[in-house]
């Protein structure tokens, strides 16, 4: 998977890795941005409140 | 997509992953069979590290990067609230500002996490802020001005500011104290549940029975999810007013908290 993107991308190995980096990147922004702060409340690690058990089926 | 160009790979890995395989090792398997089976395989394993990976990234997210944007959340609303306190300062000194950006601020020197800005309301999106929200529902909370009732709070164990964290450093007679914009209210603690069901909402009455009173009065009650990192249970914190205080011009905070 990750050896056929390497061959897909333009370039040289350096512009590859540069490429490379800044994908990595925003895959990291995209999952901080969007993805986990949809994950979270379906998690059950960080209810505070009592009462939330009901609460949390919406 | 997978098989073409991967022969420089599956030349590597033939001898390993392919082992498993026995098909593969007893007889020479036609090499295209053979290939697409690495191919299979490799891209399996690159799922699996990726999936680590990720959930790395969740763990760094939410016990790192929530703390940042709920500190900043808080910091940032806790500076308004100071800054509306201080452009009220009229001859209107009974009433005590309740506006959308918080109501006061929590001080409990054996959490020593300094002042916790409070707020109305303990969904998840205002106690993301990194704020300690008093109860609305399922039992409405008093509150500290109130002749007798329960001033019941909710805030984070971990992540998004972690306000409670060190919960359990409190101690019988720990002062916890409630900062309003013209008074100091100093509680005492006297009692904690170190763990109790979620769906124990009697510990928010007004008369909290499990903490041992049997008559109303000026009470305080901090929740936040036990064990660490999880939130099976819950911790509850039960304190008493002992005294309050008028806030002097140069909000001199009471003794408790020098």
């Amino acid at each position: 998977m990750y050896g056929w993107i390497w061959r897909h991308l333009p370039g040289n190995a350096w512009v590859k890795a540069l490429i490379s980096l800044v994908l990595a990147l925003a895959i990291v922004f995209l999952l901080f941005q969007y993805v986990f702060p949809w994950a979270e409340p379906l998690l059950p690690f960080n209810d505070v409140t009592v009462d939330q058990g009901m609460r949390a089926v919406r | 997509m997978t098989a073409t160009g991967q022969d420089a790979d599956v030349e590597g890995v033939e001898g390993t992953d392919d082992g498993g395989a026995p098909a593969a090792a007893s007889r020479p398997a036609p090499r295209k069979a053979r290939r697409r089976i690495a191919a299979v395989v490799s891209v399996i394993g690159e799922l699996l590290i990726t999936a680590g990976v990720v959930m790395g990234l969740f763990v760094a997210y939410s016990l790192w990067w929530t703390n940042v944007l709920a500190d900043r959340a808080a910091h940032h609303q806790g500076d308004q609230v100071r800054r509306h306190w201080a452009e009220s300062k009229g001859p209107d000194q009974q009433k005590e500002l309740d506006t959308k950006d918080g109501l006061g601020f929590l001080h409990v020197p054996a959490m020593k996490n300094g002042e916790v800005l409070v707020k109305k309301g303990t969904s998840s999106k205002i106690l993301n802020d990194g704020v300690a929200g008093y109860y609305t529902e399922p039992v409405k909370s008093g509150l500290p001005r109130d002749k007798t009732g329960n001033f019941t709070l909710a805030a984070h164990r971990d992540g998004h500011g972690a306000k409670f964290h060190n919960i359990d450093k409190l101690k019988d007679g720990d002062a916890i104290v409630y900062e309003s914009q013209d008074r100091w209210y100093v509680y005492k603690v006297f009692a904690t549940l170190p763990e109790t069901s979620k769906y124990n909402v009697d510990v928010l009455n007004k008369v909290p029975k499990e903490s041992g009173k049997k008559k109303p009065g000026r009470y305080i009650t901090l929740t936040t999810c036990t064990p660490v990192y999880t939130s099976n249970y819950r911790y509850i914190v039960w304190g008493e007013l002992v005294r309050t205080e008028k806030v002097d011009a140069d909000r001199t905070p009471p003794k408790e908290l020098r």
